[in-house]
């Protein structure tokens, strides 16, 4: 029997520590995993016994590029279970704080991390060598989401402004007016981002994903929404435990999600652009098919298109929302404690972000559970590695662990908060 | 030909996160450095993501950092680094990918040709680096000698320069 092991020790690019394990018999992938040795940093088991005010500070630095999501995800989860409803201005607040978060997550990962993979490249800046214009340009825009998460939310990294029930403070009309016309050139260099990363020269594959995503009745979603999917999921969020479970498995240390009835499922750019289509406005759908996409994108390598178009999209609405901005009369609403569940999920740059809290009376949290979008794709990223490798048994190695890699780094995985690194081991017999 | 003569243009970068122990050096410089520089120098204090720096310093004739530095002989030791010569230490750059350290960033403007001609690093090694912790004294008492030392190395980078007359 012929057996081959290709590893990879240490992936660069990702967020997060973790290695790759691939074994190849008698001419097929007999295992692809995906090892995440990064420690687990124990959030669920020390946020019980803490007040429901400190949790948005607290879950923000899970992620120091996602911390918009984690506190939103709270937020939403305290306002649910104490009965609070945050709407009109501030709800549009939420939502533009949330598209700064988007630009700066998915431009440096677009260009930095992602585009050498498909011109050939060890990173960013070796690639600046030769396109520096791209690299000036994926600088500007994620400079500019990380002033617009600075400007509503205090500060760049680990926001300190967000609070159950609205902002500590909000900005005045003046103090948004020079965002409004940096997002205005930013509107326009991820334009021209999406027309570069369509050239790009993509692997042939697609998969048949099951996509999962919040899907709203008008909007392409950010806070809200019903969690559904492409096959048969149309669920509100706090049933979440009805569809899916997460599962130890003994070669991570971050949990693995699955569809209770299917497996393996798909979270992130490709299942919201997927489920949400039509939510997107006609100038982004337009940008979209300019850049060979249609309403659906099965190639995983092609997430780096749906990327930049998300960019794209956040640099709208966000210009949207600014234009149609009045301050509201209060930085927040009123939130009082009740012992109760709350639950909430909201769009992460990666993917849903899953919450769910147990409050006492005092609002002192009892309980609590974080499902981030990366532990979710776990499953999906080992498919798609058995999938790309399956394509290319007869090459070398290193071709087939540089393959490996990108494949990974198509999700944008942030290991760290799903428990930055990988190592890719071949086993061939 | 040559007309007007004006300073050279300078950026001071302190870095680090003040609410990690003694990776808090830069933003306590950037404090005692306050109201010591020309007006026409810039100084920023600024922790995290040293990627959005490479704008920020685009133009600037040179730089002078000020970080923090893992502990190699002795916490509280002031390394000067002339990166005409002296290359970053490995230890510098910060390991996560989403978070590009100053070796990266440097590295990166210098690739793209918006790095000040000149770039002097100041690294004092820290020992603790554990979240909330205070500056440890060893480090604390570097504070006063790293600020005037930026101090003089503005001086010594600043004087006048001729601009070539524009035209012709």
């Amino acid at each position: 029997m012929a057996t081959k092991t290709i590893q990879v020790d240490y992936l660069a690019r990702v967020e997060g520590e973790g290695a790759l394990d691939l074994h190849i018999s008698d001419g097929r992938v007999t295992a692809a995993r995906l090892n995440i040795f990064e420690p687990p940093r124990f959030f669920e088991a020390f946020l019980p016994g803490r007040g429901y005010a400190e949790l948005p500070d607290i879950v923000a630095r899970i992620c120091g590029i996602c911390p918009i999501a984690y506190q939103m995800s709270s937020v939403h989860a305290i306002e649910r279970a104490f009965g609070a409803k945050v709407d009109g201005r501030l709800r549009a607040l939420r939502r533009l704080v949330y598209c700064g978060e988007w630009i700066e997550s998915h431009a440096l990962h677009v260009v930095m991390l992602h585009a050498p993979d498909f011109l050939g490249f060890p990173d960013g800046i070796s690639m600046a060598r030769e396109h520096g214009d791209a690299v000036r340009n994926g600088l500007a825009l994620k400079k500019t989401g990380n002033e617009l998460m600075s400007l509503l939310g205090g500060r760049e990294v680990h926001p300190v402004n967000v609070m159950a029930g609205g902002f500590h403070r909000v900005p005045t009309r003046v103090e948004l007016a020079p965002m409004a016309e940096k997002l205005e050139r930013a509107r326009d260099l991820a334009a021209g981002l999406v027309r570069w990363v369509a050239t790009f020269p993509f692997p042939d594959l697609e998969r048949d994903y099951e996509f999962v995503a919040l899907r709203h009745p008008d909007e392409y979603p950010f806070n809200e929404g019903r969690l559904v999917s492409n096959r048969d999921i149309d669920i509100d969020v706090s049933q979440f435990d009805n569809e899916f479970e997460e599962r130890h498995v003994s070669h991570s240390t971050a949990l693995h999600s699955a569809v209770k009835r299917r497996g393996a499922y798909l979270v992130g750019p490709m299942a919201r652009y997927a489920l949400n289509f039509d939510r997107l406005p006609a100038s982004v759908q337009a940008l979209a098919r300019e850049a060979g996409l249609g309403p659906v994108c099965r190639n995983p390598f092609k997430s780096i298109v749906v990327r930049a178009i998300e960019i794209y999209y956040a640099c709208e609405e966000a210009l949207r929302l600014i234009a149609d901005y009045t301050p509201p009369d209060a930085a927040s609403v009123l939130v009082e404690p009740r012992a109760a569940t709350g639950f909430g999920c909201t769009e992460a740059p990666r993917g849903i972000c899953w919450h769910r809290y147990e409050f006492d009376g005092e609002g002192t949290i009892r309980a609590a559970r974080i499902v981030p979008p990366t532990s979710q794709n776990q499953p999906s990223i080992e498919d798609d590695l058995a999938a790309v490798a399956g394509t290319m048994l007869d090459q070398p190695d290193d071709a087939i662990r540089g393959r490996c890699e990108q494949s990974i780094r198509n999700y944008d995985p942030c290991i760290s908060c799903s428990a930055h690194f990988l190592k890719l081991t071949v086993h061939r017999e | 030909m040559s007309g007007p003569a004006a300073p050279r243009k300078i950026f001071v970068a302190c870095l680090g996160n003040p609410d990690r122990g003694d990776d808090g050096i830069g933003a306590l410089v950037a404090k005692a450095l306050a109201g010591r520089l020309p007006a026409d120098v810039a100084l920023i204090a600024r922790g995290g993501d040293m990627l959005a720096l490479i704008d920020d310093w685009a133009g600037f004739d040179a730089l002078i950092c000020v970080d923090a530095a893992v502990p190699i002989s002795g916490p509280g030791r002031i390394h000067r680094l002339d990166l005409a010569t002296d290359a970053l230490p490995a230890e510098m750059a910060v390991t996560s990918s989403h978070a590009f350290g100053l070796a990266d960033a440097i590295r990166l403007a210098r690739t793209l040709g918006q790095a000040p001609q000149e770039i002097i690093v100041y690294a004092v090694e820290g020992h603790s680096f554990d979240p909330g912790a205070a500056v440890t004294p060893a480090v604390a008492d570097g504070i006063d000698e790293v600020a005037q030392r930026v101090v003089a190395e503005v001086t010594r980078l600043r004087p006048l320069m001729t601009l070539p007359l524009s035209g012709g």
